[in-house]
């Protein structure tokens, strides 16, 4: 008993002490503890990852790991050759693709070394069971385990896989670029980028008053935009649904089919159409001015304070009919009884409103909510279809009037290849998003109880 | 009361109807300009188009050297179709496995998923372009199959909250009778799901025809395997927004419809699926 | 004790597809680690290639960007090099990027970039700086080039004393656009006169203030200055007294009620439905605009304009070119710089020149009837006696700009015009 006490780590050298030839070799090489045990498939298996790793590594993966923590020392070079007549160019070191392949190797060296810790154990395993005169399991046992009690094992194997190479390796990536000096002056191929610690951050957070004050601006504006896309989208799409379910409404079927149909044309036409629309010359100011009612355009899109307003407002248009599928099933569940009661009481409809429909809402929707902020924090289509953060301003480093975080940075890597100031940024709209989950997600009574719900 | 009643039922129609223009007001306006015959750029004098043609659909079709729409169509549809596969069982096993299989990794995961979902995503597009580029994989439509399928584990959300609200006792009694695990899910949770799959599906399918930015980072200059959203996008660049415009207005016409007409058909399903998953009542 | 065997299997196919690509690129050029350095498809492409075209005729595959109008140009075009060619095997394959993208299109992928593509010059040393181009140096090309093509346009690819790029075309200018029913050709010496009679005629003078390109013609126009220091750092003195005089005159005449802002699509649109009588823009329209003005159709210089000081200053504006480079990474540069050649030559920018109207760098193409009739290009000629160079400006000059005007188009009142020269010139001079 007192041996569990002991630490995972120090448990695998345990193994090493107590373990007969078989189980020792299985610390070298991989698998044979299953191998000569006559668990043939597993061994093999167990072998063909290390010498599979091996190599890789040998072959691809150790050149970049070792050059990770310089990423890269020989630059591009001339040499000139007679026979052609021009110098032929030498190409150098990568920094970027140093950075990139160093990092997927050393996480491909991770899962690698979870297998070898599993080898080893599975090999203890092994000999302490044919000590104590046990069966080993079969590969068919394997299988048949995998279908069953180690069902979760098969199910997410394939997800986890897609989601470590495209989801975790990237952003590990991109996490790294943030302690980096790759921008315009430090570009492949003909220059190297390098670690340059903290830098960036501090730069970004108060050395670089442009930086900073651009970062705070587009902050405050992001929180901003995303209070409003989210809850007055939310609380008009709650009242749409309200309007078009309550009893006596008719031809309901035919006035959600209406809203449906915004949702279905795809965001990235609906949007690009109304940034047409109402463009300074746009058709709507056409329209307007031809009619008489406007004598001079309205800038919908070209005036900084009228810009945030018309994405807030074109915002609802796209995310009103959303709300309104979401709330409608939501709003049926609400137990007609609750407002039966309030009738007798005296309650109007606004009165019922706020004390029945949204607290009940409020209750069953927040991770919904919370989704929708981030998700808002993050929303780059409405913005950069609409707007593309246009109109400029003289405050802002390399951004417009209505550019969020998010598309700030982007234009930071597009236009002006600042990856490692993306990158900071990147970070930055990471932490103010966690923070307003961990805030809010945690506390949320549908969050708490997801375990206990069934 | 009834009067009463009758008045606010009235004001409620005037309103859906204030709002079903509002609406369908710029829906209208991109159906009309995909008909107008001169001028093609996308500011007019005329708010209306002054005459009707239907060349910009045709042209979509006979003129594809510059903008190869139907090769496009047909790009969009391989991709959406594979993805929309792929991502649909694995959305529905992630999703199964968090609701209804206990495991140590399953809360740590799906914090680290949340998490996960945080990030700004396309400053990873850089990495993803090289790691496919790595694999031998870059500038395919495969590649976006790949991508659109592997964000696969973070959408799992809807699809658990769907499962939570199956009643956990059918399972009980399934697993006493002795299936396995892999046959409750089969035999039992799936074929109560319906609303979460034709949701899932949807929602998969659909990606694929609005999104550009993925397409734009790995296609690049790749302009055979562009789909139809980026390819519409270029319609509308600086060089080409003068010539292009009403056929852009047309090419989007003829995505919207069929889309329209999936979601209007599945609307049922779509609702109940995302109310029941999205938001536990 | 549970087996993990699903994660053991897919670990097994994951390493086997990782080392798979890992040999891959590994195995074309032998040693893994020199090679891996370059790291890029090229290689893959590439590497092995290279050695195998010398020696046995293979298949030379090159890639060529150019803008999207002149895809079937570039289609004939890379025709007819083939048949120079006969011994060789050339594939050849064209993609779409305008020159404005070239650097930030070369910048996301250099190893996947075109072999040959075409860029602005204003982007040269971006690309020299990111060692993205080959250097000309051969001869033959360097010949060719000193005795054919236009001192400007040569100026225009050089930097630091060495030719980086092919000239293409010598027409990336602006210059004034009108319907001569509309204005008289002495109305078109000063705005205030374009003003005046477009006002009387009912229309509107369409230029892109917004936009730091055509915003500096007031500037320079003025006496000021862009150039760049020693370390690369961009320097601005748009917040001196004749800035301020001209910012004052850019204010007039965006105030104006003749003034419309946008960009190309609202310039064509505003000529065909009558409502713009004149417009700054360049060469790229000239089809555009003669289709919509028709007989009326009119080009030449810009005018003078009237500073905040009273005096009148001649509107000066952007000389530049159209470059074709190399790319450094390219697998083939020798029959790349043969590809390069072939495009530019004498031939080529006549061709270009008929099917496109622009103005040819190479001396021999411009001299001939047809170019001196064209109307847009004889504009451009007279305007480039008050066109200055395009090569001492930064990436950082745009953006800063581009708020400076469109905070005058907002008519934005908040800060005084000193303010905001002072913060744009901070901006722009700022070294980031």
């Amino acid at each position: 008993m007192q041996k569990r006490a002991h630490t995972e780590g120090i448990g695998f050298l345990r193994y090493f002490v107590k373990g007969d030839l078989l189980t020792r070799l299985s610390f070298f090489l991989m698998g044979a503890g299953s191998l000569f045990r006559g668990q043939i498939v597993k061994g093999l298996l167990y072998l063909a990852i290390q010498a599979g790793y091996i190599y890789y590594m040998i072959t691809f993966g150790a050149f970049y790991v070792i050059k990770l923590p310089t990423l890269g020392t020989v630059t591009q070079t001339k040499e000139f050759d007679p026979a052609l007549g021009f110098s032929v160019i030498k190409p150098g070191d990568n920094s970027m693709l140093i950075l990139l392949y160093g990092v997927m190797s050393l996480l491909l060296g991770i899962v690698v070394i979870v297998f070898y810790l599993m080898n080893i154990k599975t090999a203890y395993v092994n000999q302490v069971t044919l000590r104590a005169g046990g069966r080993l399991k079969s590969f068919r046992d394997d299988l048949k385990d995998l279908l069953d009690s180690r069902f979760h094992v098969t199910v997410l194997t394939l997800p986890v896989v897609l989601a470590a190479a495209f989801t975790v390796t990237p952003l590990i990536f991109m996490i790294l670029m943030a302690f980096t000096n790759y921008n315009r002056d430090h570009q492949p191929p003909g220059n190297l980028f390098t670690w340059i610690g903290l830098q960036n951050f501090t730069q970004v957070l108060y050395g670089n008053p442009l930086w900073s004050n651009t970062l705070i601006r587009l902050f405050l504006w992001t929180i901003v935009w995303a209070f409003f896309a989210t809850f007055l989208n939310y609380i008009f799409g709650i009242i749409l649904a309200l309007m078009i379910n309550k009893k006596g409404i008719r031809i309901k079927k035919f006035w959600r089919t209406v809203f449906i149909t915004t949702v279905a044309v795809p965001q990235f036409v609906s949007l690009m159409l109304i940034s047409k629309f109402l463009h300074d010359q746009g058709a709507l100011n056409t329209l307007l001015m031809n009619l008489g009612v406007i004598r001079q355009f309205i800038p919908f899109l070209s005036n900084g304070m009228i810009a945030k307003i018309t994405v807030i407002v074109v915002n609802l248009w796209v995310g009103i009919p959303y709300t309104m599928l979401i709330s409608s099933g939501v709003l049926m569940n609400i137990p007609e009884d609750l407002y039966e009661a309030s009738r007798i009481d005296g309650a109007g409809t606004v009165a019922q409103f706020f004390n029945i429909t949204m607290p009940y809402m409020l209750q069953v929707t927040t991770p919904y909510l919370i989704t929708q902020f981030v998700a808002n924090i993050n929303n780059f289509n409405v913005i950069y279809l609409l707007t593309q953060g246009d109109p400029k301003s003289l405050n802002l480093y390399q951004a417009g009037e209505t550019d969020l975080l998010v598309t700030w940075l982007y234009k930071l890597t597009v236009n002006e290849q600042n990856y490692s100031l993306a990158s900071t940024i990147g970070i930055i709209i990471f932490v103010i998003c966690a923070a307003v989950s961990l805030l809010t997600y945690n506390r949320s009574r549908a969050v708490q109880e997801e375990d206990q719900f069934q | 009361m009834k009067k009463k009643e009758s008045i606010s039922n009235a004001g409620i129609y005037v309103i859906l109807c204030v709002m079903s223009l509002i609406w369908l007001f710029p829906i209208v306006w991109l159906i009309l300009q995909s008909f107008r015959e001169t001028p093609q750029g996308a500011f007019t004098k005329n708010f209306l188009p002054l005459t009707y043609t239907t060349q910009n659909y045709t042209k979509l079709f006979t003129d594809t050297t510059l903008f190869n729409y139907p090769r496009w169509f047909l790009n969009t549809l391989v991709v959406a179709v594979a993805s929309c596969i792929i991502t649909t069982v694995l959305v529905l096993l992630t999703a199964y496995a968090f609701s209804r299989l206990r495991f140590a990794a399953r809360r740590p995961m799906m914090n680290v998923i949340l998490i996960l979902g945080m990030f700004p995503g396309f400053m990873s597009m850089i990495a993803i372009y090289h790691i496919l580029k790595a694999i031998g994989l870059i500038q395919s439509l495969f590649s976006l199959v790949l991508i659109y399928s592997g964000g696969a584990i973070t959408k799992y959300y809807i699809a658990k909250g769907f499962f939570d609200t199956i009643p956990r006792s059918i399972d009980e009694a399934a697993l006493i009778d002795g299936a396995t695990k892999n046959e409750v899910f089969w035999k039992i949770s799936l074929p109560l799901s319906k609303p979460i799959i034709i949701y899932t599906i949807l929602e998969s399918f659909i990606a694929p025809w609005v999104d550009f930015i993925v397409v734009s980072v790995i296609m690049k200059d790749n302009y055979n395997n562009y789909t139809i959203a980026l390819g519409l996008y270029q319609m509308l660049t600086r060089e080409n927004i003068t010539k292009y415009f009403t056929q852009f207005c047309a090419g989007a016409v003829l995505i919207a419809i069929p889309i329209t007409v999936l979601f209007i058909v599945m609307q049922k399903y779509y609702v109940g699926g995302v109310t029941a998953g999205g938001a536990k009542g | 004790m549970k087996r993990k065997l699903v994660m053991l299997l897919t670990a097994a196919t994951m390493v086997v597809s990782l080392v798979a690509c890992g040999g891959g690129a590994g195995g074309n050029a032998g040693g893994a680690a020199s090679q891996a350095a370059g790291g890029a498809s090229s290689q893959e492409s590439g590497g092995a290639e290279a050695g195998g075209a010398e020696a046995g005729g293979d298949v030379i595959t090159l890639k060529v960007w150019g803008p999207q109008e002149e895809q079937a140009l570039l289609q004939e075009m890379t025709e007819s090099f083939k048949a120079q060619y006969p011994d060789k095997t050339f594939e050849i394959e064209l993609g779409v990027v305008s020159e404005a993208d070239a650097v930030s299109r070369y910048s996301e992928d250099p190893a996947a970039a075109a072999d040959v593509f075409a860029f602005a010059n204003d982007q040269l040393r971006d690309l020299v700086n990111a060692g993205a181009l080959y250097e000309v140096e051969r001869e033959a090309d360097l010949a060719y080039i000193n005795s054919e093509i236009n001192a400007l346009a040569i100026d225009s690819a050089t930097l630091d004393g060495a030719i980086w790029a092919y000239p293409e075309t010598a027409d990336n200018g602006y210059f004034m656009y009108y319907d001569s029913s509309v204005f008289t050709e002495a109305d078109m010496e000063s705005l205030d006169a374009m003003i005046a009679a477009a006002d009387a005629a009912g229309k509107k003078i369409f230029m892109d203030v917004s936009n730091g390109w055509y915003i500096a013609s007031f500037f320079i126009g003025n006496g000021c200055t862009l150039s760049l220091a020693e370390d690369g750092t961009q320097q601005c003195d748009f917040n001196n007294a004749a800035g301020l005089a001209a910012a004052q005159g850019i204010q007039a005449f965006v105030d104006s009620s003749v003034f419309v802002t946008g960009d190309d699509s609202v310039f064509t649109a505003g000529l065909q439905d009558g409502s713009i009588a004149a417009g700054v823009s360049g060469t790229w329209n000239a089809e555009a605009v003669q289709g919509a003005l028709g007989d009326n159709y009119a080009a030449t210089k810009l005018p003078t304009y009237t500073t905040g000081d009273g005096t009148q200053a001649q509107m000066a504006s952007f000389g530049g070119t159209k470059l074709i480079g190399v790319n450094s990474q390219s697998a083939h540069p020798a029959e790349a710089m043969d590809l390069a050649m072939w495009l530019t030559n004498e031939e080529n920018q006549i061709r270009r020149f008929e099917a496109r109207q622009i103005g040819p760098a190479n001396i021999k193409a411009a001299d001939s009837d047809a170019v001196r009739a064209n109307i847009a290009l004889a504009a451009l000629a007279l305007q480039s006696q008050h066109a200055v160079s395009q090569k001492d400006v930064g990436g950082a000059y745009w953006t800063p700009a581009e708020a400076f005007g469109t905070t005058l188009e907002a008519h934005d009142t908040s800060k005084d015009l000193q303010t905001l020269l002072d913060e744009m010139v901070a901006q722009i001079t700022s070294g980031q």
